[in-house]
């Protein structure tokens, strides 16, 4: 495993507010991470931050070991596919296809056309006019076509609809097992790319929750559903990130594994336990914070 | 472990000439459109002569009444909104394909450069052409109109080519400031050049140098004083390059 990139202490401040707060972590060469978060967490800056697009307040963003900022060889082996992306007026899909191969080493002039056709890009229509999910699907072909070292896709599936995306996660999948890559996809359909993700960090509010392979964090919590009483009992002493119940019921969300034995016995107190979901488990952190105190 | 680059940055020149590239991948903005104005511009300035022979004015006449035409000027106005959008559009555009501001900024000033100085010497060999042909037999006045008759192509082509680079430079430079500080950097910068100007008229003023200064430009000339704008186009150009190296693609 070889550090690609390395952000420390990173932090991004417009005024008074901090959009990203003193956050630090590495990423691995040729895997695939998931930077989630709600609205407004700070994944956007990140990414413009570790693509020398904006410049970091305090801390340092390494990339290959240098600075992206106004470097062009950090910079060629880079692919950043951002939702805002804006396109000059009068320019088509067919002018971006073109001017691509210019910029990315890797380009690959078939994948590109095969793609065109599947998400039906319009090529000869001024992009401006473009619906939304045409204008994303320019962006997601040219992420993908470009094949290069470092990826970066955020939210990249805006306005495509369920086909579409799922064309998007099948050929990134199929793509990224040729050529592997490093692959960085910001998002909020947790759910649509759990498998993809091999990796995930989880921000909020300009801070890191979780920075964790993905594989840890599938099994990493359960929900406990029975009688109130039953369920406290179960779960008394460990670590509670969400709590529901109707009257007597109780559905209790519980992180850490659970062993076996653990799992018989909860059956056998008349409790069900149920496996959460990756989007779950995040919705369930990133609410944790103003939950604290919650008693059962 | 540190990873190593896979791909090799291109040389230099190449990834500035991309930008080159990129900015004339639509032949519209800096080709098709400016020639249309000019084509529209010169059939007017060939019908109106056409239409005052036939109402029995002399050829003498004519000619002297077009020397005022500013139909040449016509592609300059759209010129003013090229550059804006060079950078307003273009400086986000590049940087998604992962351009670094200084490739940009150098792509773009090329851009300009061939534009001028291919447009100035088009616009100073149909001056030449109007001479020969005494107006395009009809005594009309366009591309030797104003003062953009030196006497040499040359000098005509220095005109049209300061012309364009002065449009193109000061309205990038004037969108660099939009690019880095937005809404604000407008207001500081109309308000200053206003209280620049209002200063400068008021010192020529008060100190009686009104005279002072026309004999100043009566003495440089046309070709002197167009020398001389040379010196704040430049100053515009390394302007906008070190303020855009600090700018940010956001909306």
């Amino acid at each position: 495993m070889s550090t690609i990139i390395e952000a420390r202490g990173l932090t991004k401040r417009f005024g008074s507010f901090t959009a990203v707060d003193d956050v630090s972590f590495t990423v691995e060469e040729n895997r695939i991470y998931g930077l989630l978060g709600r609205n407004g967490a700070g994944k956007t800056t990140i990414m413009q931050l570790l693509t020398g697009q904006d410049f970091a307040t305090d801390g340092s963003v390494s990339v290959y070991g240098q600075s992206p900022v106004e470097n062009s060889r950090v910079l060629s082996n880079v692919s950043f596919i951002k939702e805002s992306q804006k396109y000059p007026d009068g320019i088509r899909a067919k002018h971006v296809f073109a001017a691509a191969p210019n910029f990315y080493g890797n380009w690959n002039p078939e994948l590109a056309e095969e793609l065109i056709a599947e998400f039906r890009i319009p090529l000869n229509r001024d992009i401006k006019k473009l619906s939304r999910g045409q204008v994303s699907a320019v962006g997601v072909v040219v992420g993908l076509a470009s094949r290069a070292p470092i990826t970066f896709f955020d939210e990249p599936y805006l306005g495509l609809d369920a086909v579409a995306r799922q064309l998007f996660y099948d050929r990134l999948l199929e793509d990224y097992a040729l050529f592997p890559r490093t692959v960085i996809l910001s998002t909020h359909l947790i759910d649509e790319v759990s498998d993809l993700l091999e990796h995930v960090i989880l921000v909020d509010e300009g801070r890191i929750l979780i920075d964790t392979p993905a594989e840890e964090l599938r099994g990493s919590a359960s929900t406990v559903v029975g009688k109130r009483v039953d369920v406290a009992a179960f779960v008394a002493g460990r670590e509670i990130i969400h709590t529901d119940g109707i009257g007597g019921l109780a559905s209790v969300t519980i992180t850490g594994q659970l062993s076996p034995a653990e799992r018989a016995a909860a059956t056998a107190a008349g409790l069900e336990l149920a496996p959460v979901s990756l989007q779950q488990l995040i919705v369930r952190l990133s609410s944790h914070e103003s939950m604290e105190g919650t008693e059962l | 472990m540190t990873a190593v680059p896979a791909l090799a940055a291109p040389p230099a020149f190449s990834r500035v000439w991309n930008v080159v590239r990129l900015h004339m991948i639509s032949k519209n903005t800096f080709i098709v459109i400016p020639w249309l104005i000019i084509a529209g511009a010169t059939v007017v300035s060939l019908v109106i002569p056409a239409l005052l022979a036939y109402n029995g004015v002399s050829r003498a006449d004519i000619s002297e009444g077009a020397v005022n035409s500013w139909a040449v000027l016509s592609p300059m106005w759209y010129l003013c909104a090229v550059a804006v959008l060079a950078i307003a559009q273009f400086f986000p555009f590049s940087l998604g394909f992962g351009v670094t501001r200084r490739d940009f900024y150098l792509g773009t000033s090329l851009v300009f450069l061939i534009s001028a100085i291919a447009t100035g010497a088009v616009l100073a060999t149909l001056g030449e052409i109007e001479t020969a042909t005494d107006g395009w037999g009809l005594g009309a006045r366009m591309y030797t109109a104003l003062f953009f008759d030196q006497g040499s192509w040359i000098a005509n082509f220095f005109l049209f080519t300061v012309i364009q680079l002065g449009i193109l430079f000061v309205g990038a430079a004037i969108a660099t400031v939009y690019m880095r500080w937005r809404m604000w950097g407008m207001l500081v910068f109309w308000l200053g050049s206003v209280v620049v100007i209002v200063v400068g008229i008021s010192a020529i003023t008060f100190s009686n140098s009104w005279t002072l200064v026309g004999e100043t430009l009566a003495s440089l000339g046309v070709m002197g004083v167009f020398a001389w704008t040379l010196v704040p186009i430049a100053l515009a150009a390394f302007a906008g390059f070190f303020i855009l190296r600090r700018a940010t693609p956001k909306n």
